[in-house]
């Protein structure tokens, strides 16, 4: 069905055992990080809106009980987690009258979950920097490659003409750009998803006091 | 446990957009596909029609056609056989005005659409296809064949060159004495050119010919269309090597060259003068022919 003179899958079809490898691998780094961009995308988005949403809740209530309860409802939210594990270990607290002692708990359970949450929030992200730096010379590799072959033919050949370089030529610089395909997405992502991460990291890093603080001066 | 059970649903989430993006990538890799058919189809080249010409007899004939009375068929091309034959009517003895028929035939289209006559077509394209035939072998009885022109020409080349160089009768040696310019005494021996070698060189040369199929109408160019060879022949006939000395810019005659060498290996054995030792024989060769 496919006819030999169709494009780009006509020159696949000619291609080496090298540069079809180098291919797969690409395809496999674009799919996977492909993946990592829309589990994160939503992931991200739907963090920072509940933290936002939660701390609008919390500063206009400041009753940490309510709080915990409505923070039931942003499950998604860095800024939520970490109030309910400091609230968690403020009401395992027995003696709360020792509030030095209440405070340093509750502050180390907040350091724990905000590091946990970090953990979370920059998981897989690293993939998609080592996409974006290793496929342009992954796909540089493959035409390398296909190119040196496509000389070794030439000199089988002992024929130097347009028709006989060009094709060779043509099927190696498939893998450069297969190369660039994968890595300018991922490069555009991993950008915009570490502002994203730096944002809720500096929300977590400055409310952690105010929510230990709430717990501890609480009515 | 919290943290597991966590874990487990953000790794679900995560294989389920993993799933997500290959389907993405089969998906594109098919839309791609699409794409390039379509746009091929876009540029498809026309289908070809083959079309037969033939000839009408009246006053807008070829001449040959209007001498000839026995040939007044008319042949209509094979993409209408549902529609009626016109109502021509083989007549040998007779040409008949063509336009008369022609006028006619749209009528017993509309008058009779269900009567068609495929009995008295199938005689009329036999016969003139017959006609052209008989015309064409005669055109090329009367053409001589271009590998003998070219043989003989390469034949002519080769006989004159020959001639020229006085070696074409028999074999000859000299012995000479002479005083060099610098006082000494100097001798010389040379010897004629032989008659068996040059003819040898004249019978490879033809045989070469014969087996080069080569045609300049496909060289876009003949500028610098020569191609130097030489042939290592062994005493028994066979050629042991080919050496371009220089290549054609087209490839397609060097290669052209490279087979009518092939070909013709085994050659005739080498002539006994030349001894048990095996000779080089260099050509050139033009799209006019071999030199």
């Amino acid at each position: 069905m496919l006819d030999s003179r169709l494009g780009i899958f006509g020159l696949l079809s000619d291609a080496g055992v090298v540069v079809l490898m180098v291919l797969s691998v690409l395809l496999s780094f674009s799919v996977i990080s492909w993946a990592i961009i829309a589990f994160k995308f939503g992931y991200l988005r739907k963090s920072l809106r509940e933290s936002k949403a939660f701390l609008d809740y919390f500063f206009e209530v400041y009753n940490v009980d309510k709080v915990f309860t409505e923070s039931e409802k942003f499950r998604h939210g860095s800024l939520p987690r970490v109030f309910r594990s400091g609230y968690i270990e403020y009401r395992a607290l027995g003696d709360k009258g020792d509030t030095q002692h209440a405070r340093a708990r509750i502050a180390r359970a907040v350091k724990r979950e905000v590091n946990a949450e970090n953990k979370r929030l920059s998981a897989l992200v690293p993939f998609l920097a080592t996409v974006g730096n290793t496929a342009p010379f992954i796909g540089l590799f493959g035409t390398v490659w296909g190119i040196m072959n496509s000389f070794h033919n030439i000199g089988l050949t002992q024929s130097a003409s347009l028709a006989a370089v060009a094709p060779g030529i043509s099927e190696a610089l498939i893998a450069t750009a297969a190369g660039l395909a994968a890595a300018i997405p991922a490069v555009i992502a991993y950008n915009s998803f570490t502002q994203q991460i730096s944002v809720i990291e500096r929300d977590l890093e400055e409310f952690s006091p105010e929510f230990v603080a709430a717990f501890i001066n609480e009515p | 446990m919290k943290n597991a059970q966590n874990r487990l649903s953000g790794e679900k989430k995560f294989s389920y957009w993993l799933a997500w993006a290959a389907a993405m990538h089969v998906m594109v890799f098919f839309l791609a596909i699409s794409f390039q058919l379509w746009d091929a189809g876009r540029h498809a080249e026309p289908k070809i029609l083959t079309v037969t010409l033939v000839s009408l007899p009246g006053s807008g004939a070829s001449r040959e056609y209007s001498d000839n009375k026995g040939g007044t068929e008319a042949v209509e091309t094979p993409s209408q056989p549902n529609l009626p034959t016109p109502a021509v009517k083989k007549n040998a003895s007779q040409p008949v005005p063509v336009p008369e028929k022609v006028s006619v035939t749209p009528k017993q289209i509309a008058v009779e659409p269900l009567k068609p006559r495929p009995i008295e077509k199938k005689p009329d394209i036999n016969q003139a296809l017959l006609r052209l035939k008989q015309n064409v072998d005669k055109k090329m009885a009367q053409l001589p064949p271009p590998s003998t022109t070219n043989l003989s020409n390469a034949l002519a080349r080769l006989q004159q060159k020959v001639k020229s160089e006085g070696g074409a009768t028999g074999t000859g040696s000299g012995r000479g004495q002479g005083s060099s310019s610098t006082g000494r005494n100097g001798e010389g021996r040379g010897s004629g050119g032989s008659g068996s070698e040059d003819s040898y060189k004249a019978q490879i040369a033809s045989i070469i010919q014969q087996n080069w199929s080569f045609s300049n109408q496909l060289l876009k160019n003949s500028y610098g269309m020569e191609v130097y060879v030489r042939v290592n022949i062994l005493t028994d006939g066979t050629i042991r090597q080919i050496l371009y000395d220089r290549r054609a810019p087209s490839e397609y005659l060097n290669n052209s060259v490279k087979k009518a060498l092939e070909k013709s290996s085994p050659l005739p054995a080498l002539p006994k003068e030349e001894g048990s030792r095996d000779v080089w024989i260099g050509f050139v060769f033009t799209p006019e022919g071999l030199k």
